[in-house]
């Protein structure tokens, strides 16, 4: 039959592991006796945007800092289940904290820059790995920024204070600094709740961008924005999760009626 | 039966919009069934001064399709409705396409007798009335399952159209017959056959309106399913 509109549908339960960024297995979170994830599984596919959406207190945010064990620096949390990212578990005891996180970059609701340059902010990571040498920093902080589609404007004050930026700009500056330890997968929790419609956009324009070289997962109280922007959408429910698929039959279709409660604004 | 609540937002003011653009297009229903029923009056009493009437109403419905089409558009810019918001919205402004068309449909056949266009045939004017009778019948059970979302009574309503069909295509034949006999000029018996067509015509606009109203509760596009195919697909999803 002819076809007029071309629409992915991976299958998520059965995603094969080349094309499968995350895979989570009976994930359970909790903080001392609050139990904050139950039992999530399910795979993250690779080069997709892939949006967590749920009410607050849901477990989004959690989930996402899984991906990168932030949860690790909060006291009494006790994680269980496997993450599997790169063919390995990264919840195991000897995994390496500092190649796990370069590998998985976060930017968090607020910018934040470091208190120094935008140079010396974008190679930060960089020079934590031991790169020295001012030829390398160079291509890199002029490659991240130009990915992050920052390079023209700042190229001619890049040693300036970071913190002189715009809040837009110092969003991407954030991303650039992410991205110039070039992850594979990149976590964005609320990256633009705190900027406004029109800079959203243009952050919303440059994940489109960057899926094309990394897996991307983005948490987001913004329902048009994960409808917008994701190609995969999941809802969460105090902690559980409730429904997974692609963003157009979530959004137009949903299976669970407590998914179509919470994206029409019903009383759950 | 599969339900969609419209008054569970959280935004009073949202169910507020659904309920009256729900209601505006219950009211557009309701002046084109008393355009069907004027039209019907007039034919069987002969009576241009109502025909006139009906024809002078339809612009009233027209302005109904246009100010209903305004609101959608509305809501949608500015409410972003999801899931089955979206769909109720959607299936909105195509119905009152399908409504305003009927009104024109009407106001075709109420020309008939302002033009002192009926037939003279007592059989096809009888025939003619019957039909109209069925299809005000279905209109009424049309807007009826629009009104309540009701899928059974639309799938009850929905296969009324078949009657409908097969008495027009009688009457079509004897009409043919009749033609073929009679010496009246060919132009008029167009007019009758444009009128009876219309006729027709109203019971496919009933049927699209049954086939939005089960697409809005069961979530699946059942324009152009056989209605045993359809009554199966619907079957199904409510075993899954």
């Amino acid at each position: 039959m002819l076809k007029l509109f071309e629409r992915e549908q991976l299958n998520l339960a059965k995603l094969p592991e080349a094309q499968t960024a995350i895979e989570v297995r009976d994930l359970c979170l909790r903080f001392g006796d609050k139990h904050v994830l139950h039992n999530i599984t399910m795979r993250i596919p690779k080069n997709r945007i892939t949006a967590l959406i749920g009410q607050s207190g849901c477990g989004k945010s959690t989930l996402i800092s899984c991906f990168n064990r932030m949860n690790d620096l909060i006291d009494n949390s006790v994680t269980e289940g496997e993450i599997i990212i790169d063919g390995r578990n990264i919840n195991r005891k000897k995994e390496n904290l500092s190649i796990l996180r370069s590998q998985v970059g976060m930017v968090f609701q607020r910018p934040n820059p470091f208190p120094m340059s935008i140079y010396d902010n974008v190679c930060y990571g960089l020079r934590l790995q031991g790169i020295k040498q001012r030829r390398q920093l160079d291509d890199a902080v002029e490659r991240a920024l130009i990915e992050a589609a920052l390079w023209d404007e700042v190229k001619d004050r890049l040693f300036e204070s970071a913190t002189t930026l715009s809040g837009g700009q110092q969003q991407r500056l954030v991303i650039a600094r992410a991205l110039a330890l070039k992850p594979s997968i990149l976590l964005l929790d609320e990256p633009t709740s705190a900027l406004d419609p029109l800079t959203t956009l243009i952050i919303e324009e440059l994940m489109a961008e960057l899926k094309k070289r990394c897996t991307i997962v983005i948490v987001t109280h913004n329902m048009q924005q994960a409808s917008r922007v994701s190609d995969y959408t999941a809802f969460l429910h105090q902690g559980e999760l409730v429904e997974y698929s692609d963003s157009d039959t979530l959004f137009t279709l949903p299976e669970k009626k407590q998914t179509e409660d919470y994206i029409t604004g019903r009383y759950g | 039966m599969r339900q969609v609540a419209l008054n569970t937002h959280i935004s009073g003011r949202f169910n507020i919009e659904l309920e009256n653009l729900r209601n505006s297009v219950m009211a557009m229903g309701g002046e084109v069934e008393q355009q069907l029923a004027d039209t019907l009056k007039a034919i069987a009493t002969n009576n241009p001064g109502l025909a006139e009437t009906v024809i002078l109403n339809d612009l009233k419905i027209n302005s109904m399709e246009i100010q209903i089409d305004e609101e959608c558009l509305r809501i949608i810019a500015k409410r972003h409705p999801t899931a089955s918001d979206l769909r109720l919205i959607m299936i909105i402004s195509k119905a009152i396409t399908d409504i305003e068309r009927m009104g024109d449909e009407i106001e075709r056949i109420a020309r008939l007798v302002t033009k002192q266009k009926l037939p003279t045939d007592v059989a096809i004017k009888s025939s003619m009335l019957s039909i109209g009778q069925q299809a005000a019948a279905m209109m009424r059970g049309t807007f009826d399952a629009f009104a309540r979302l009701d899928e059974e009574a639309a799938l009850e309503v929905y296969d009324q159209d078949n009657s409908i069909d097969s008495e027009y295509k009688k009457l079509l034949s004897y009409t043919a017959d009749e033609m073929s006999r009679s010496g009246d000029s060919m132009e008029d018996w167009l007019e009758i056959l444009w009128a009876l067509r219309s006729l027709e015509r109203i019971g496919d606009r009933c049927k699209n309106i049954c086939e939005y109203v089960v697409s809005l509760t069961s979530g699946r596009d059942v324009r152009h399913t056989p209605l045993e195919n359809l009554q199966q697909t619907l079957d199904n999803l409510s075993d899954s």
